[in-house]
């Protein structure tokens, strides 16, 4: 039962910021396409912006693997 | 590193303003600055005649362009080393409009033959459908064709028409089909004339659609029309190779005089736009501007008066223009060049901070390397690197690529070895191959650690270079950074010593250091340091994205591995597992170079860099001259 538990929770530690993430980044793509329609030269900022969300993500698989690592799973 | 630069003046008569300028057009290294207005010192204003040439060269610019752009011509690196006369704009004008009216005529009319084709093309499946169909003898025997093109989503409208046209007109009709090669219906109805108005609102109440003869093709019928258009269409493709003849002997009479006129244009526009930026008195000119100090000298030697008329040039004292927009010159050694690059996507530098491409150098393909850390994936980044390499010329853009390439995959090789990953684990399987630094496969939190460590280093030195760039401008500023700085290494220390990586007993006093240094630092730096802290903190958790990303990349290999084994066949478990790997090689290319390069943007240039520099667009010939900034 623990090991069902642990890896539930690392599934929804990393599922839940996924989701968050793609929230957001389904919000900056149209943005960043318009952008960069009307100013080609804004496309750093436009990765940037892309790449923001991304930490969400990155850190909730940091923590789901806490999670796995410290519950043995 | 941001290369030193000296202000310079040049006064001399008035009469010498144009030989002068026409000497630092030659030196090409002179960015000149507006002279201020200053008592009977004003702005030189361009004469009536001067204002109608820019206006005529303005002109013939445009009409260049649009020649060359009609007749593709090639780009021409070579330029002429000498302003050339002016005599020759006249010629230049007359060549320029005359071959872009050619031209572009010769550019409509292909475009014209390509539409024509296009269009005739849609007509000859109809055509050879209804060929077996056409009643050219309708029109005697009192009978009227229609013909229609039934779409293939829409052929159940076939029967449908049959019945209603049986229904208004009994039997006194024709109706033939014939499938098209794209799934459309060709469709022929013989009816008599005498039912034409009936059957044609029966076909607009059905929504089929009569085929419109196109323009230039009107005949009574679509019979006497379609062979019309079958022989046009056999036409085309001679008329287009005559048109496209005729451009590329037009190109190659003209390709060299019409660079050659750019030339000339762009350096009279560039001489008129610099003209403005002198300021003249009554009998003087003064011009200012910024060179590379290394260059001083050659523009002190370049300048050259007269016996009765000298020219002096002086270089103005720093602490005059210290706050003025100076030019940014980025000067790096050659292995650090090619990241100039990296450094071109943001705005430049202010002058007088820091350079950050030296430390991108290094980091850049660092974190790169630690992201992908494959030997396999490093040697097809080496292999890629070559590719763009070959035919790339010197200091093109194309070549900083190749050589950021090549950093990179000498850091994901390096990694590899270290981690002991050749495609995932088949250096392992295939040829023996152990970690010597860690296995990211298996010792995660031991991989977390060490970015977490190399994010910490990075941050305290964009910290570090935030003092030293602080200190160049404001002592109370670099005293502020300094102690930020010393309160993240100390909370960093006490973290340590709290997991017991230092000795626990240092947890205590640097906690009370802490306590002591934060309301100085909040005095000297205000309320907003508590909260420069944390984001300082939270930005060196995020270099945890190199272990993620390096995670991924290794347990994406493993699939493919697995799954390439997984298949009875060896042939297709092979192909398999290189077009996985070959997946993973793309997404290997783009994650870590997006992630790297925000690490760099947001989290090591947020420490220190100071945007704001102006380009250096020194007067001289070609396009990057003095005018375009003007």
């Amino acid at each position: 039962m623990d090991v069902f538990w642990t890896t539930l929770s690392a599934a929804l530690a990393i599922a839940i910021p996924a989701l968050a993430t793609a929230w957001a980044q389904s919000r900056i793509g149209p943005a960043a396409a318009a952008t960069l329609a009307e100013k080609p030269e804004l496309s750093t900022t436009v990765i940037i912006m892309l790449a923001i969300p991304e930490t969400m993500v990155i850190l909730g698989f940091v923590v789901a693997m806490m999670i796995m690592l410290r519950g043995g799973a | 590193m941001i290369v030193e630069m000296a202000k310079l003046r040049i006064l001399g008569p008035r009469r010498l303003l144009t030989p002068t300028l026409l000497q630092l057009q030659d030196l090409g290294v002179f960015h000149l600055a507006r002279v201020a207005e200053q008592g009977s010192l004003a702005p030189s204003a361009l004469s009536l005649r001067q204002l109608r040439l820019r206006r005529q060269l303005h002109r013939m610019d445009a009409d260049l362009a649009a020649a060359q752009t009609a007749l593709h011509c090639p780009p021409i690196r070579a330029r002429p080393a000498s302003i050339p006369s002016l005599v020759g704009l006249p010629a230049v004008a007359r060549l320029a409009h005359r071959v872009r009216r050619e031209a572009e005529a010769l550019a409509a009319q292909l475009l014209a033959l390509g539409e024509e084709r296009a269009l005739l093309l849609k007509y000859k499946d109809a055509f050879l459908a209804f060929g077996p169909l056409l009643r050219p003898d309708a029109a005697r025997a009192g009978l009227r064709a229609y013909y229609a093109v039934v779409l293939a989503s829409q052929t159940s409208l076939v029967p449908k028409v049959r019945a209603l046209l049986a229904q208004v007109i009994g039997d006194g009709f024709e109706l033939r089909s014939r499938p098209l090669p794209g799934g459309d219906t060709a469709l022929l109805i013989l009816a008599p004339a005498s039912t034409s108005t009936r059957v044609e609102e029966l076909l607009g109440e059905s929504g089929v659609a009569e085929m419109p003869v196109p323009r230039g093709y009107e005949a009574p019928t679509l019979s006497e029309a379609l062979p019309r258009m079958m022989e046009r269409l056999a036409l085309i493709p001679a008329e287009r190779d005559q048109a496209l003849s005729t451009a590329r002997s037009l190109r190659d009479q003209h390709a060299t005089a019409l660079a050659l006129g750019t030339a000339i244009v762009e350096d009279a526009l560039a001489e008129l736009a610099a003209l403005e930026l002198s300021g003249v008195t009554e009998r003087a000119f003064v011009l200012e501007g910024w060179v590379p100090r290394r260059l001083t000298e050659t523009v002190m030697r370049g300048i050259a008066g007269s016996p009765d008329a000298p020219i002096s040039v002086t270089q103005i004292e720093r602490g005059l223009w210290a706050d003025e927009a100076v030019p940014v010159v980025l000067r790096n050694p050659r292995i650090f060049r090619p990241f100039e690059l990296l450094i071109g996507l943001l705005p430049l530098p202010r002058y007088g901070s820091i350079d950050p491409t030296p430390f991108t150098a290094v980091f850049f393909p660092m974190f790169f390397g630690l992201m992908v850390g494959d030997i396999g994936y490093g040697l097809m980044l080496a292999a890629l690197a070559f590719l763009l390499h070959r035919g790339s010329a010197p200091d093109s853009r194309r070549r900083a690529i190749a050589e950021i390439a090549t950093a990179c995959a000498l850091f994901s090789t390096v990694f590899g070895v270290l981690f002991g990953e050749l495609f995932g684990n088949l250096g392992h399987d295939w040829f023996g191959m152990h970690p010597i630094l860690l296995d990211r496969e298996h010792q995660m939190k031991v991989f977390l650690i060490l970015v977490i460590g190399l994010g910490t280093v990075h941050v305290l030195l964009g910290l570090l270079l935030g003092v030293i760039n602080a200190f160049r401008h404001s002592r109370r500023e670099a005293l502020g950074r300094s102690l930020s700085m010393v309160v993240v290494v100390l909370i960093i220390a006490a973290l340590l010593a709290a997991l017991r990586t230092l000795p626990h007993a240092l947890l205590t006093p640097i906690v009370i250091v802490i306590l002591a240094l934060f309301p100085i630092l909040v005095a000297v730096e205000g309320l907003v340091a508590p909260v420069e802290l944390l984001s300082t903190l939270g930005t060196i958790l995020s270099y945890a994205r190199i272990m993620a990303l390096g995670t991924a990349s290794v347990m994406l290999a493993l699939v493919a591995n697995r799954l390439g084994g997984a298949f009875g066949s060896a042939l297709v478990g092979i192909v398999f597992a290189l077009l996985f790997h070959l997946v993973n090689f793309a997404l290997g290319l783009f994650s870590p170079t997006i992630h790297a390069l925000r690490l760099h943007y947001v989290e090591f240039f947020g420490r220190f860099y100071s945007p704001g520099g102006a380009e250096y667009r020194p007067f001289g010939h070609g396009p990057h001259s003095a005018h375009r900034a003007a």
